[in-house]
Protein backbone atom coordinates (compact mmCIF):
# COMPACT_ATOMS: atom_id res chain seq x y z
CA UNK A 1 0.00 0.00 0.00
CA UNK A 2 0.87 3.79 -0.69
CA UNK A 3 0.30 6.87 0.88
CA UNK A 4 -1.38 9.99 -1.28
CA UNK A 5 -2.46 12.47 0.83
CA UNK A 6 -4.74 11.14 3.55
CA UNK A 7 -6.06 8.32 1.50
CA UNK A 8 -4.55 4.88 1.25
CA UNK A 9 -4.17 3.41 -2.43
CA UNK A 10 -2.92 0.04 -3.13
CA UNK A 11 -0.11 -0.95 -5.10
CA UNK A 12 -1.57 -2.28 -7.72
CA UNK A 13 -4.40 -0.50 -9.12
CA UNK A 14 -4.88 -2.40 -12.10
CA UNK A 15 -6.00 -5.51 -9.82
CA UNK A 16 -9.24 -3.29 -8.71
CA UNK A 17 -12.42 -2.81 -10.54
CA UNK A 18 -13.70 0.35 -11.85
CA UNK A 19 -15.84 0.42 -9.18
CA UNK A 20 -13.23 -0.11 -6.70
CA UNK A 21 -11.37 2.74 -9.01
CA UNK A 22 -14.43 5.15 -8.81
CA UNK A 23 -14.56 4.62 -4.91
CA UNK A 24 -11.25 5.38 -4.11
CA UNK A 25 -11.24 8.74 -6.61
CA UNK A 26 -14.97 9.57 -5.01
CA UNK A 27 -13.12 9.25 -1.31
CA UNK A 28 -10.38 12.18 -2.83
CA UNK A 29 -13.23 14.08 -4.69
CA UNK A 30 -15.01 14.21 -0.74
CA UNK A 31 -11.65 15.65 0.74
CA UNK A 32 -11.60 19.04 -1.89
CA UNK A 33 -15.00 19.51 -2.32
CA UNK A 34 -18.23 20.82 -0.07
CA UNK A 35 -16.44 23.69 1.51
CA UNK A 36 -17.00 27.31 1.26
CA UNK A 37 -14.76 28.35 -1.53
CA UNK A 38 -13.94 31.66 -0.04
CA UNK A 39 -10.93 32.24 -2.48
CA UNK A 40 -13.43 31.72 -5.36
CA UNK A 41 -16.17 34.24 -3.90
CA UNK A 42 -13.04 37.00 -2.71
CA UNK A 43 -11.20 36.81 -5.98
CA UNK A 44 -15.18 37.73 -7.86
CA UNK A 45 -15.89 40.27 -5.94
CA UNK A 46 -12.33 41.63 -5.83
CA UNK A 47 -11.60 41.53 -9.46
CA UNK A 48 -15.04 43.78 -10.12
CA UNK A 49 -14.26 46.45 -7.55
CA UNK A 50 -10.67 46.43 -8.80
CA UNK A 51 -11.80 46.89 -12.42
CA UNK A 52 -14.31 49.62 -11.66
CA UNK A 53 -11.70 51.33 -9.33
CA UNK A 54 -9.87 51.15 -12.33
CA UNK A 55 -11.89 53.07 -14.16
CA UNK A 56 -12.17 56.30 -11.77
CA UNK A 57 -8.33 55.87 -11.32
CA UNK A 58 -7.77 56.44 -15.47
CA UNK A 59 -10.43 58.76 -16.24
CA UNK A 60 -9.17 61.13 -13.01
CA UNK A 61 -5.39 60.90 -14.23
CA UNK A 62 -4.47 59.31 -11.22
CA UNK A 63 -3.42 55.91 -13.39
CA UNK A 64 -1.91 56.39 -16.98
CA UNK A 65 -4.02 54.93 -19.58
CA UNK A 66 -0.67 52.09 -20.60
CA UNK A 67 -0.44 51.00 -16.99
CA UNK A 68 -4.85 50.88 -16.55
CA UNK A 69 -4.63 48.64 -19.57
CA UNK A 70 -1.98 46.30 -18.42
CA UNK A 71 -4.22 45.81 -15.13
CA UNK A 72 -7.60 45.52 -17.13
CA UNK A 73 -6.15 42.79 -19.10
CA UNK A 74 -5.24 40.80 -16.07
CA UNK A 75 -8.71 41.69 -14.78
CA UNK A 76 -10.48 40.80 -17.56
CA UNK A 77 -8.68 37.79 -18.05
CA UNK A 78 -9.04 36.55 -14.56
CA UNK A 79 -12.84 37.23 -14.30
CA UNK A 80 -13.81 34.25 -16.31
CA UNK A 81 -13.09 32.00 -13.48
CA UNK A 82 -15.11 32.55 -10.52
CA UNK A 83 -17.88 32.95 -13.52
CA UNK A 84 -17.02 29.44 -13.98
CA UNK A 85 -17.22 27.75 -10.66
CA UNK A 86 -20.31 29.54 -10.35
CA UNK A 87 -21.64 28.15 -13.15
CA UNK A 88 -20.85 24.60 -11.99
CA UNK A 89 -22.69 25.66 -8.14
CA UNK A 90 -19.55 25.23 -7.07
CA UNK A 91 -20.77 27.92 -4.12
CA UNK A 92 -24.07 26.47 -3.61
CA UNK A 93 -26.09 24.03 -5.50
CA UNK A 94 -29.84 24.66 -6.27
CA UNK A 95 -31.94 24.91 -2.95
CA UNK A 96 -29.07 25.23 -0.80
CA UNK A 97 -29.11 27.95 0.98
CA UNK A 98 -26.40 29.78 -0.44
CA UNK A 99 -27.89 29.59 -3.67
CA UNK A 100 -28.06 33.26 -3.90
CA UNK A 101 -24.44 33.97 -3.38
CA UNK A 102 -23.19 31.10 -6.14
CA UNK A 103 -25.90 33.18 -8.84
CA UNK A 104 -24.68 36.35 -7.52
CA UNK A 105 -20.97 35.87 -7.99
CA UNK A 106 -21.63 34.37 -11.65
CA UNK A 107 -23.91 37.62 -12.90
CA UNK A 108 -21.30 40.30 -11.18
CA UNK A 109 -18.80 38.62 -13.10
CA UNK A 110 -20.26 37.97 -16.32
CA UNK A 111 -21.45 41.50 -17.33
CA UNK A 112 -17.97 42.14 -17.74
CA UNK A 113 -16.88 39.98 -20.28
CA UNK A 114 -20.68 41.07 -21.99
CA UNK A 115 -22.12 38.34 -21.99
CA UNK A 116 -25.03 36.87 -19.75
CA UNK A 117 -24.33 34.45 -17.37
CA UNK A 118 -26.49 31.68 -17.89
CA UNK A 119 -25.47 32.16 -21.90
CA UNK A 120 -21.98 30.81 -20.43
CA UNK A 121 -23.12 28.33 -17.94
CA UNK A 122 -25.65 26.63 -20.21
CA UNK A 123 -22.95 25.95 -23.45
CA UNK A 124 -20.63 25.26 -21.04
CA UNK A 125 -22.86 22.55 -19.11
CA UNK A 126 -22.78 21.48 -22.97
CA UNK A 127 -19.11 21.33 -23.33
CA UNK A 128 -18.61 19.03 -20.96
CA UNK A 129 -21.51 16.54 -21.69
CA UNK A 130 -20.54 16.89 -25.51
CA UNK A 131 -16.85 17.37 -25.44
CA UNK A 132 -14.76 16.80 -28.60
CA UNK A 133 -18.36 16.26 -30.19
CA UNK A 134 -18.31 17.45 -33.42
CA UNK A 135 -21.82 18.36 -33.80
CA UNK A 136 -22.68 18.96 -30.39
CA UNK A 137 -19.62 20.64 -27.95
CA UNK A 138 -19.80 24.06 -28.50
CA UNK A 139 -16.43 24.70 -28.13
CA UNK A 140 -15.68 22.70 -31.17
CA UNK A 141 -14.45 25.59 -33.04
CA UNK A 142 -11.19 26.29 -30.55
CA UNK A 143 -9.93 22.57 -31.80
CA UNK A 144 -6.64 23.78 -34.05
CA UNK A 145 -3.41 21.82 -35.01
CA UNK A 146 -1.20 23.43 -33.22
CA UNK A 147 -0.54 26.48 -30.91
CA UNK A 148 -0.30 29.29 -33.13
CA UNK A 149 -3.29 28.37 -35.64
CA UNK A 150 -5.15 27.93 -31.94
CA UNK A 151 -4.65 31.34 -31.38
CA UNK A 152 -5.42 32.51 -35.37
CA UNK A 153 -8.48 30.60 -34.90
CA UNK A 154 -9.43 32.25 -31.72
CA UNK A 155 -9.34 35.27 -33.34
CA UNK A 156 -11.59 34.22 -36.52
CA UNK A 157 -14.00 32.39 -34.43
CA UNK A 158 -15.37 36.47 -33.29
CA UNK A 159 -15.04 37.81 -36.79
CA UNK A 160 -18.47 38.99 -37.58
CA UNK A 161 -19.55 35.86 -39.50
CA UNK A 162 -17.06 33.83 -36.81
CA UNK A 163 -18.39 30.09 -35.50
CA UNK A 164 -17.24 30.89 -31.89
CA UNK A 165 -20.43 32.96 -31.37
CA UNK A 166 -23.05 31.15 -33.63
CA UNK A 167 -21.71 28.12 -32.03
CA UNK A 168 -23.00 29.29 -29.18
CA UNK A 169 -26.16 30.60 -30.16
CA UNK A 170 -26.68 27.64 -31.95
CA UNK A 171 -26.49 25.70 -28.89
CA UNK A 172 -28.49 27.42 -26.96
CA UNK A 173 -31.67 27.46 -29.72
CA UNK A 174 -30.88 23.55 -29.56
CA UNK A 175 -31.47 23.96 -25.48
CA UNK A 176 -34.82 25.99 -26.77
CA UNK A 177 -33.36 28.75 -24.92
CA UNK A 178 -34.42 31.57 -27.43
CA UNK A 179 -34.86 33.73 -23.97
CA UNK A 180 -31.22 33.42 -23.52
CA UNK A 181 -30.18 34.07 -27.07
CA UNK A 182 -32.05 37.39 -26.68
CA UNK A 183 -31.02 38.27 -23.52
CA UNK A 184 -27.13 37.99 -25.01
CA UNK A 185 -28.54 40.11 -27.63
CA UNK A 186 -29.37 42.83 -24.94
CA UNK A 187 -26.04 42.64 -22.88
CA UNK A 188 -24.23 42.88 -26.39
CA UNK A 189 -26.50 46.01 -27.01
CA UNK A 190 -25.98 47.12 -23.57
CA UNK A 191 -21.80 46.66 -23.94
CA UNK A 192 -21.87 48.42 -27.44
CA UNK A 193 -23.50 51.53 -26.10
CA UNK A 194 -21.85 52.18 -23.13
CA UNK A 195 -18.70 51.76 -25.66
CA UNK A 196 -20.23 54.42 -27.92
CA UNK A 197 -21.59 56.96 -24.89
CA UNK A 198 -17.75 56.43 -23.86
CA UNK A 199 -16.03 57.28 -27.19
CA UNK A 200 -18.65 60.03 -28.64
CA UNK A 201 -17.96 61.97 -25.12
CA UNK A 202 -13.90 62.15 -25.58
CA UNK A 203 -13.22 58.46 -23.63
CA UNK A 204 -12.68 56.44 -27.13
CA UNK A 205 -9.27 55.61 -26.04
CA UNK A 206 -10.03 54.34 -22.34
CA UNK A 207 -12.98 52.42 -23.77
CA UNK A 208 -10.62 51.05 -26.24
CA UNK A 209 -7.97 50.12 -23.57
CA UNK A 210 -9.80 49.15 -20.27
CA UNK A 211 -12.46 46.96 -22.15
CA UNK A 212 -12.79 46.31 -25.90
CA UNK A 213 -8.67 45.17 -26.29
CA UNK A 214 -8.42 43.49 -22.51
CA UNK A 215 -11.94 41.93 -23.32
CA UNK A 216 -10.61 40.51 -26.89
CA UNK A 217 -6.95 39.49 -25.40
CA UNK A 218 -8.56 37.68 -22.44
CA UNK A 219 -11.06 35.58 -24.88
CA UNK A 220 -8.17 34.57 -27.02
CA UNK A 221 -5.87 33.58 -23.64
CA UNK A 222 -9.41 31.77 -22.59
CA UNK A 223 -9.85 29.99 -25.37
CA UNK A 224 -6.25 28.58 -25.55
CA UNK A 225 -5.80 27.68 -22.16
CA UNK A 226 -9.28 26.87 -21.49
CA UNK A 227 -10.48 25.32 -24.71
CA UNK A 228 -7.70 24.38 -26.94
CA UNK A 229 -4.93 22.99 -24.62
CA UNK A 230 -6.78 20.58 -22.34
CA UNK A 231 -9.05 19.25 -25.67
CA UNK A 232 -6.44 19.54 -28.19
CA UNK A 233 -6.90 17.76 -31.31
CA UNK A 234 -5.89 13.94 -30.45
CA UNK A 235 -8.57 13.40 -27.97
CA UNK A 236 -11.45 11.25 -28.50
CA UNK A 237 -14.67 11.16 -26.42
CA UNK A 238 -15.48 9.89 -23.27
CA UNK A 239 -15.09 10.14 -19.51
CA UNK A 240 -11.36 9.96 -19.47
CA UNK A 241 -10.94 10.33 -22.99
CA UNK A 242 -11.81 14.00 -24.07
CA UNK A 243 -9.27 16.03 -21.67
CA UNK A 244 -5.78 15.80 -20.30
CA UNK A 245 -3.45 17.16 -17.96
CA UNK A 246 -0.16 18.51 -19.38
CA UNK A 247 2.70 20.84 -17.85
CA UNK A 248 2.79 23.98 -18.68
CA UNK A 249 5.56 26.24 -19.78
CA UNK A 250 4.02 29.30 -18.72
CA UNK A 251 2.91 27.94 -15.33
CA UNK A 252 0.14 27.16 -13.60
CA UNK A 253 -1.11 30.28 -12.79
CA UNK A 254 -0.52 31.51 -16.09
CA UNK A 255 -2.39 29.16 -17.81
CA UNK A 256 -5.09 29.32 -15.03
CA UNK A 257 -4.97 26.31 -13.21
CA UNK A 258 -6.12 24.44 -16.07
CA UNK A 259 -3.06 22.20 -15.97
CA UNK A 260 -5.08 20.16 -14.16
CA UNK A 261 -8.16 19.87 -16.22
CA UNK A 262 -8.68 16.09 -16.43
CA UNK A 263 -10.10 16.74 -12.88
CA UNK A 264 -12.53 19.29 -13.31
CA UNK A 265 -13.78 17.46 -16.28
CA UNK A 266 -14.75 14.64 -13.80
CA UNK A 267 -15.55 16.71 -10.73
CA UNK A 268 -16.21 20.18 -11.32
CA UNK A 269 -17.86 21.27 -8.49
CA UNK A 270 -14.49 21.26 -7.06
CA UNK A 271 -13.39 24.49 -6.57
CA UNK A 272 -10.51 25.64 -8.89
CA UNK A 273 -8.05 26.36 -5.59
CA UNK A 274 -8.42 22.94 -4.95
CA UNK A 275 -7.83 21.30 -8.62
CA UNK A 276 -4.36 20.71 -8.09
CA UNK A 277 -4.73 19.18 -4.73
CA UNK A 278 -7.18 16.67 -6.01
CA UNK A 279 -5.43 15.91 -9.02
CA UNK A 280 -2.01 15.12 -7.42
CA UNK A 281 -3.50 12.35 -5.24
CA UNK A 282 -5.40 11.28 -7.92
CA UNK A 283 -3.01 10.76 -10.26
CA UNK A 284 -2.19 7.04 -9.93
CA UNK A 285 -5.91 6.22 -9.97
CA UNK A 286 -5.93 8.22 -13.41
CA UNK A 287 -2.85 6.74 -14.98
CA UNK A 288 -4.93 3.31 -14.08
CA UNK A 289 -7.46 4.57 -16.00
CA UNK A 290 -5.29 5.32 -19.08
CA UNK A 291 -5.60 9.54 -18.68
CA UNK A 292 -3.58 11.49 -20.62
CA UNK A 293 -1.38 13.22 -17.90
CA UNK A 294 1.18 14.92 -19.94
CA UNK A 295 3.91 14.45 -18.08
CA UNK A 296 2.44 16.63 -14.93
CA UNK B 1 -35.35 40.32 -50.20
CA UNK B 2 -33.40 40.22 -46.74
CA UNK B 3 -35.53 40.96 -44.02
CA UNK B 4 -34.53 44.23 -42.17
CA UNK B 5 -33.24 42.45 -39.16
CA UNK B 6 -30.62 40.56 -41.61
CA UNK B 7 -29.48 43.69 -43.21
CA UNK B 8 -28.78 45.41 -39.72
CA UNK B 9 -27.12 42.47 -38.67
CA UNK B 10 -24.81 42.45 -41.87
CA UNK B 11 -24.12 45.58 -41.37
CA UNK B 12 -23.27 45.86 -37.40
CA UNK B 13 -19.84 45.97 -38.36
CA UNK B 14 -20.02 49.28 -40.17
CA UNK B 15 -21.77 50.34 -37.26
CA UNK B 16 -19.70 49.66 -34.88
CA UNK B 17 -17.20 51.22 -37.06
CA UNK B 18 -18.68 54.45 -36.90
CA UNK B 19 -19.44 54.45 -33.28
CA UNK B 20 -16.64 53.34 -32.08
CA UNK B 21 -13.77 53.41 -34.49
CA UNK B 22 -14.08 56.81 -35.83
CA UNK B 23 -13.79 58.62 -31.96
CA UNK B 24 -10.73 55.69 -31.06
CA UNK B 25 -8.51 56.51 -34.24
CA UNK B 26 -9.48 60.23 -34.17
CA UNK B 27 -8.92 60.89 -30.13
CA UNK B 28 -6.03 57.75 -30.50
CA UNK B 29 -4.08 60.37 -33.42
CA UNK B 30 -4.51 63.38 -31.49
CA UNK B 31 -2.61 61.90 -28.46
CA UNK B 32 0.18 60.49 -30.19
CA UNK B 33 0.75 64.15 -32.36
CA UNK B 34 -0.24 62.63 -35.64
CA UNK B 35 -0.97 64.55 -38.31
CA UNK B 36 -2.50 63.03 -41.53
CA UNK B 37 -1.35 64.04 -45.63
CA UNK B 38 -2.98 66.51 -47.48
CA UNK B 39 -4.32 68.56 -44.59
CA UNK B 40 -7.02 66.27 -43.78
CA UNK B 41 -8.02 66.49 -40.03
CA UNK B 42 -7.93 63.55 -37.61
CA UNK B 43 -11.74 62.87 -37.84
CA UNK B 44 -11.97 62.72 -41.47
CA UNK B 45 -8.83 60.62 -41.71
CA UNK B 46 -10.56 58.22 -39.12
CA UNK B 47 -14.10 58.63 -40.68
CA UNK B 48 -12.43 57.38 -43.92
CA UNK B 49 -10.14 54.75 -42.70
CA UNK B 50 -12.82 53.11 -40.25
CA UNK B 51 -15.87 53.69 -42.81
CA UNK B 52 -13.86 51.41 -44.93
CA UNK B 53 -12.81 49.13 -42.66
CA UNK B 54 -15.98 48.47 -41.16
CA UNK B 55 -17.59 48.49 -44.66
CA UNK B 56 -14.84 45.96 -46.03
CA UNK B 57 -16.13 43.59 -42.67
CA UNK B 58 -19.57 44.03 -43.24
CA UNK B 59 -19.02 42.82 -46.89
CA UNK B 60 -16.37 39.98 -45.96
CA UNK B 61 -17.67 38.75 -42.48
CA UNK B 62 -14.33 39.65 -41.23
CA UNK B 63 -12.01 42.58 -39.80
CA UNK B 64 -9.06 40.21 -40.76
Amino acid sequence: MSVQGAEILPDNLSELSDAEIMSLERAIVRKHSGMFPWIVVTWAFANVVCWLILWALVLTGLVPLWLGFLAATINLTLVYLPTHDAQHNVIARPGQKLRWLNELVGHATSWMIATPFNALRYTHFEHHKHANDAELDPDMSTHAAGPWSAIWKSVQGRQPTGRRVLDYVDTLQRLGRTDIVVLAGVYRLGFFTILFSLAWSGFALEGFFLWWLPLHLAATHQDFFLSWAPHNPNLSKGRYRDTRSWKSSVGNIFSMGMQYHTVHHLYPYIPLDRTPAAYREMRPLLLARGVETGGL
Amino acid sequence: MQPIGEILLKFLPLIFAVGFLVPVIDQGLLALGWQPPFAVSTFNFAFIVAGLWGLFASLKGRWV
